[in-house]
């Protein structure tokens, strides 16, 4: 479908984007930032003719906390330039197995909400994907919240990424996750892993096999071979399947290391700290 | 079918009647004649044909022009104030940032877009802001001199 061809309705209102999407289904895509669907456009790839264009519609574009949760709209995420433009709704509704912003909700235990004319419901983070560029999103739904749980002060977390640049570049292996020590003691650790699967996934049983142990380098090696075992990865143009679980290891040992040596990023004040 | 969209271009209003799905990148070279925007790969990952959208650096081939009205739009062309370069041009231009120039545009709009959010950049956020941009002559140490020149300045 070249460009010229293309079809774009953008509505003023969330009402009235639901509207559109209510009576075009399948025939219409959404487009926030854009980073992903005009390069289908470009390579002749994209299957709808018909575009959402979401630039307008006021309503997307909120962070709000309140007591027990932050509630992100759809924002962005990814170099420079890509973040100005990017949304994360964008990089949920995508679903690329290797989109950066998805690793991190999982950790937070992240819920999407999906709203239609007459409805909407909350799905959680783990069951929002359903493979590589599938989700449970209906034709007549759009991606409207993003909720995440605000992680405790004193929490660690950390995002690793293995690519071919530090900018732009999609993920071969990365991982995100956040832990709590008490004295040298991991109360809980939470892990996710993005690239390595159809879907994001959380390492479970590296999760559970670090609870309540001293964080030492033994316990690291041990997390870090569950989290490569814990992998279904493929073998593509950015690495081989066998590079991808050694490298998972990697990235996985890595970040801990930095939080035994008290080199990690540390939650302040309720929120993020660091960058 | 095509639309008519009305935006800012280095502060002056113009009105463009266009695809809506064509690119900012496609319409600001064709329909608008400012050629300073590189289409480089078209997909978000040379960073030659970037511009400022509201002040934010962004590349231009992944917007619709659909999705600029009533924006601002600053490129190249829009940086000289009174016939004078701005002093981002001027540094890349004592350092000899460049070899062919074709990405140089697209840097210097980066690097516009970094200072406009952040005056005063480390070493280290200075690389982060143009690792968006690739330049295949290998300018690299000579365009990241010249940034470091302005911010040194405190001109901009």
């Amino acid at each position: 479908m070249s460009y010229e061809s293309i079809i774009v309705y953008s509505p003023r209102s969330l009402a009235e984007a639901l509207d559109i999407l209510a009576q075009r289904r399948e025939q219409i895509r959404p487009i926030a930032g854009g980073t992903d669907v005009m390069v289908m456009i470009k390579d002749g790839v994209l299957k709808e003719k018909e575009l959402l264009n979401l630039s307008y519609v006021p309503e997307l574009s909120y962070i709000k906390e309140s007591d027990s949760s932050i509630l992100i709209a759809v924002r962005q995420i990814g170099s420079p330039q890509i973040q100005n433009l990017g949304t994360i709704g964008g990089n949920l509704g995508t679903a690329s197995p290797a989109g950066d912003s998805i690793p991190p909700l999982y950790v937070l235990n992240a819920t999407v909400k999906l709203q239609k004319v007459g409805g909407s419901r909350e799905v959680p983070i783990d069951k929002f994907f359903l493979g590589p560029r599938k989700t449970v999103r209906e034709p007549d739904e759009l991606i409207t919240e993003i909720k995440i749980e605000k992680m405790e002060p004193g929490t660690y977390y950390f995002f690793q990424k293995l690519g071919l640049r530090s900018a732009n570049a999609i993920s071969i292996v990365s991982a995100a996750g956040s832990l709590l020590l008490q004295e040298g003691t991991v109360k809980y650790l939470r892990l996710a892993l993005g690239a390595v699967a159809p879907t994001v996934i959380r390492a479970k049983d590296a999760e559970d096999a670090a609870k309540d142990q001293p964080l030492t380098e033994q316990l690291i090696d041990r997390i870090a071979r569950l989290a490569s075992e814990a992998t279904r990865p493929i073998t593509d143009i950015r690495g081989t399947a066998e590079y991808r679980r050694k490298a998972t290891y990697g990235v996985v040992y890595e970040a801990l290391y930095y939080i035994m040596k008290g080199m990690g990023k540390k939650v302040e004040y309720g929120v993020e700290s660091g960058s | 079918m095509e639309i008519t969209v009305s935006f800012f271009l280095n502060g002056k209003r113009v009105t463009v009647t266009a695809p809506p799905a064509k690119s900012l990148l496609r319409v600001l070279r064709e329909d608008l004649g400012v050629t300073s925007v590189k289409p480089g790969c078209e997909a978000g990952e040379c960073g030659a044909c970037t511009v400022l959208l509201d002040g934010q650096a962004v590349t231009s081939c992944l917007i619709m022009i659909s999705q600029v009205e009533g924006k601002q739009i600053t490129t190249a062309e829009g940086l000289e104030r009174n016939g004078a370069l701005d002093p981002i041009q001027e540094a890349f231009i004592e350092e000899g940032a460049l070899q062919c120039g074709y990405c140089t545009p697209g840097f210097i709009m980066a690097a516009k877009g970094l200072l406009n959010e952040n005056p005063n950049p480390t070493d280290e956020e200075i690389l982060e802001g143009i690792s968006g941009n690739i330049c295949r002559c290998g300018a690299y140490p000579r365009i990241v001199s010249a940034i470091k020149k302005v911010v040194k300045k405190g001109v901009v």
